[in-house]
């Protein structure tokens, strides 16, 4: 085949100091003289959750991709650090709304750890059924925006029809829909009534059932399988390297979750499994996450059954076994030692990582970071996107479940 | 065309096209922060959106409605006014949550806008998050208002009156005690029964370190100078240790330094996954540079950039220039300690 050349002058568009764009003029000249394209996917599109992925492509093959995050930067980190420890527990579970209890969780562990508190039986399990139930409802949402990603709506109405059974649970447990702040140092905010419990229990058979039709319409339906595999794959060693996290690095063959390896609350007393796939591409990233909504299951329906009687609250905070009342008295002026406190707790996404730093004086931190699994997995999410067809973007996107509230903080 | 923009809005079609602005509020999707998940609730099946002839939608050129969901940053307050101005005409605006409205939980923090300094708003819906019922109905109230012409508010507020007279002798005072001279320990020994941990000091003796401590169960401190940072996480990278879950940067006005911190865990070798080494350093304030590790491990990559954004340190090494996670007119280096925030004010009952 004779190749032609033809002196076209390629000029770069007009628009590119509007655009914002963080990087520089050159490489988007440099792009342009090589034939090859930059394609601005966000940050208003239709899918979920919206960031910059500055795109560049050959044809239609990705070449690289350069992120562009922080549309939801809200900074926590610097607030955090002039606000009351326990003001500060709503405020961690904003990254994540659909995830508050894991979020909470891992905060308030970081106290407890701090200060020396032994959490009462009771409450660790009550503990376990919330943030079991947080992650079924992070993985559903997760699998609901994919398909809007996919273009196939019904899938949408599936898992939302599905998080509305978790909702009401959480409404019944808590009193709050999605942030319920309702896991406080010592235990938890107020004891759970046997009925509830009977309803919750009862709930996750409904729940498995109309998992099994969605099962069927969308994870086992042909047109989404040849959308999602073999695409975006993420090799064990790429994983490992990026440092991703979550059930993205199950999906690669790594098993690692920071239930198992370092377990908290009542996991080490329940018998689940770790679900684990080896291919790493974006239909196992799915897959991963459907089976591990079938282990939560599991373990609620344990726990319920298992739940000790006793405190919910700890000796250490209040004799009695209600704070409500008395919750600012007791746990305003809390004071932690001096040092470097690290908890690692399994989110629905992936670990999140809470170091609090404090001076020993001062009732608020003196340094809270927050490392949330978003912020984690955008390394691996955004090199397994490199080689693959432009038209896979959205598909890839989906299976990450990339939620920017939460890695931007 | 100005004479056929009239008559569209106020000739003899003027009703039926308000009839048909009303039932297709479709929401043009731009989920700006955590809103999201009780806004998509809203149009899943559940609460069914799609009843009053609302959809969200994915392309702002054929809407006529903004649903604000949250918290709008700096950054996304460009895109927000972007895709108003693609919006054509009606264009209505509505605002979800308790952010959007007076900066909510978030009222004092560095990066927040208020959208009604970017947007007209039609309607607010407060509430953290909202419910869907919430939602839905102030989609009814600017349906109300394309019907009658005037928007009004859904919920009924009864002014709170002031008593005259002097202020209270003693206003409460604020909860908080900041310490003003505070003293940041890193590394202090905590005795745990943890033998893995100490056949590992062991091992990493060979590293040479200032100082190695067990702070806790699975937590190893490791003081180096900053000189010798990459030496030693590279050696740590050959023991087995493949990857970084945090990076984070200490700020110490008083003492002049930032301490610079590496969690390092691994994924490969199974009796090394609960452990998390802090590898950490002391640099001047004045100068604040340290090698970067982004080549050791490029798990660090993207957390070294957001604390060159956030702290001003500077990453030698790290290819990345410029603001990463924050717009280009946010204040430099928020995170430090001579950044403070507006104080909140008690006031007396």
């Amino acid at each position: 085949m004779r190749e032609v050349a033809i002196d076209v002058p390629v000029e770069p568009p007009k628009e590119l100091e509007s655009l914002f764009l963080p990087v520089p003029k050159e490489y988007v000249e440099e792009a342009y003289k090589k034939d090859e394209f930059l394609v601005l996917v966000g940050p208003q599109h239709s899918g979920s959750g919206h960031m910059r992925l500055i795109v560049r492509v050959k044809g239609d093959v990705i070449q690289e991709v350069i992120p562009d995050p922080g549309y939801v930067h809200r900074a926590i980190e610097k607030l955090a650090e002039n606000r009351l420890y326990i003001q500060n527990i709503p405020l961690v579970e904003r990254p994540a709304i659909m995830d508050s209890a894991n979020l909470n969780l891992g905060y308030v562990r970081a106290i407890e750890d701090a200060m020396e508190i032994e959490v009462p039986d009771r409450a660790k399990y009550l503990r376990t059924i919330l943030a079991e139930l947080c992650r079924i409802g992070t993985h559903l949402y997760d699998a609901a925006i994919l398909s809007v990603f996919l273009g196939h709506t019904t899938g949408f109405m599936y898992p939302f029809g599905i998080r509305e059974l978790i909702c009401e649970a959480l409404v019944k447990m808590t009193g709050a829909r999605f942030t319920s702040s309702f896991i406080i140092p010592g235990g938890v905010r107020r004891d759970v009534e046997k009925e509830t419990l009977a309803w919750i229990y009862s709930a996750t058979f409904a729940i498995e059932r109309r998992l099994k039709s969605f099962e069927r319409i969308f994870i086992k339906n042909p047109t989404v399988i040849a959308r999602l595999k073999e695409v975006g794959v993420l090799s064990k060693k790429e994983a490992i390297e990026f440092g991703v996290v979550g059930p993205f690095l199950r999906a690669s063959g790594v098993e690692y979750d920071a239930r198992k390896v370092e377990p908290y609350e009542a996991y080490d007393r329940v018998d689940w499994d770790i679900v684990v796939a080896d291919e790493g591409d974006s239909y196992s990233r799915l897959l991963v996450r459907a089976n591990e909504i079938g282990q939560s299951l599991k373990i609620i329906r344990q726990c319920i059954t298992d739940i000790p009687e006793g405190k919910v609250i700890s000796d250490q905070i209040c004799e009695g076994n209600d704070i409500r009342g008395e919750f600012f008295d007791k746990l305003a002026d809390i004071v932690l030692p001096t040092g470097e406190y690290t908890t690692i707790t399994e989110a629905g996404r992936g670990s999140v990582i809470f170091t609090i730093v404090s001076d020993g004086e001062s009732n608020v931190p003196y340094r809270l970071r927050i490392v949330t699994p978003g912020w984690l997995y955008l390394r691996g999410f955004v090199e397994s996107l490199k080689g693959e067809r432009l038209a896979d973007l959205q598909a890839i996107y989906g299976s990450f479940g990339y939620f920017p509230p939460e890695a931007d903080r | 065309m100005d004479e056929f923009v009239k008559f569209i809005n106020s000739g003899v079609l003027a009703p039926f096209k308000r009839w048909g602005t009303k039932w297709s509020l479709w929401p043009v999707h731009l989920v700006t922060a955590c809103c999201g998940a009780e806004f998509a609730h809203a149009f899943a099946c559940g609460y069914d959106g799609e009843r009053i002839g609302a959809l969200s939608y994915g392309i702002a050129r054929q809407t006529n409605l903004i649903i604000v969901e949250g918290a709008i940053t700096r950054k996304m307050a460009k895109v927000l006014r972007i895709t108003w101005e693609q919006m054509p005409d009606p264009k209505f605006v509505i605002v979800m949550g308790a952010c959007g409205l007076n900066g909510g939980i978030f009222w004092n923090g560095y990066n927040l806008v208020k959208p009604s300094e970017v947007v007209p708003v039609d309607f607010f819906i407060p509430g953290c998050p909202p419910t869907p019922e919430a939602l839905l109905r102030g989609i009814r109230q600017l349906q109300k208002k394309l019907e009658t012409g005037d928007a009004e508010s859904s919920a009924d507020f009864y002014d709170l009156k002031l008593k005259k007279g002097k202020l209270p002798k003693f206003l409460p005072k604020s909860p908080k005690k900041i310490s003003v001279n505070p003293c940041i320990v890193i590394d202090r020994r905590r005795e745990v029964d943890w033998e893995t941990g100490k056949k590992l000091l062991e091992s990493f003796k060979v590293l040479k370190v200032e100082n190695m401590v067990i702070t806790a169960k699975n937590r190893i401190a490791l003081r180096v100078s900053a000189d010798r940072i990459r030496e030693v996480a590279s050696e740590l990278r050959k023991m087995g240790f493949d990857h970084v879950k945090s990076v984070n940067v200490i700020d110490l006005p008083a003492e002049g330094k930032f301490i610079v911190e590496y969690h390092i865990s691994s994924y490969s070798i199974r009796e090394f996954m609960p452990v998390i080494l802090n590898l950490f350093a002391e640099i001047p304030r004045a100068k604040p540079e340290v090698d970067s590790l982004s080549d050791i491990f490029p798990s660090a990559d993207y957390m070294e950039r957001e604390m060159q954004d956030l702290f001003g340190v500077v990453f030698r090494g790290n290819p990345w220039k410029g603001k990463f996670l924050l717009a280009p007119d946010t204040p430099e280096n928020p995170l430090r300690k001579d950044f403070k925030l507006q104080e909140e004010v008690y006031v007396g009952d």
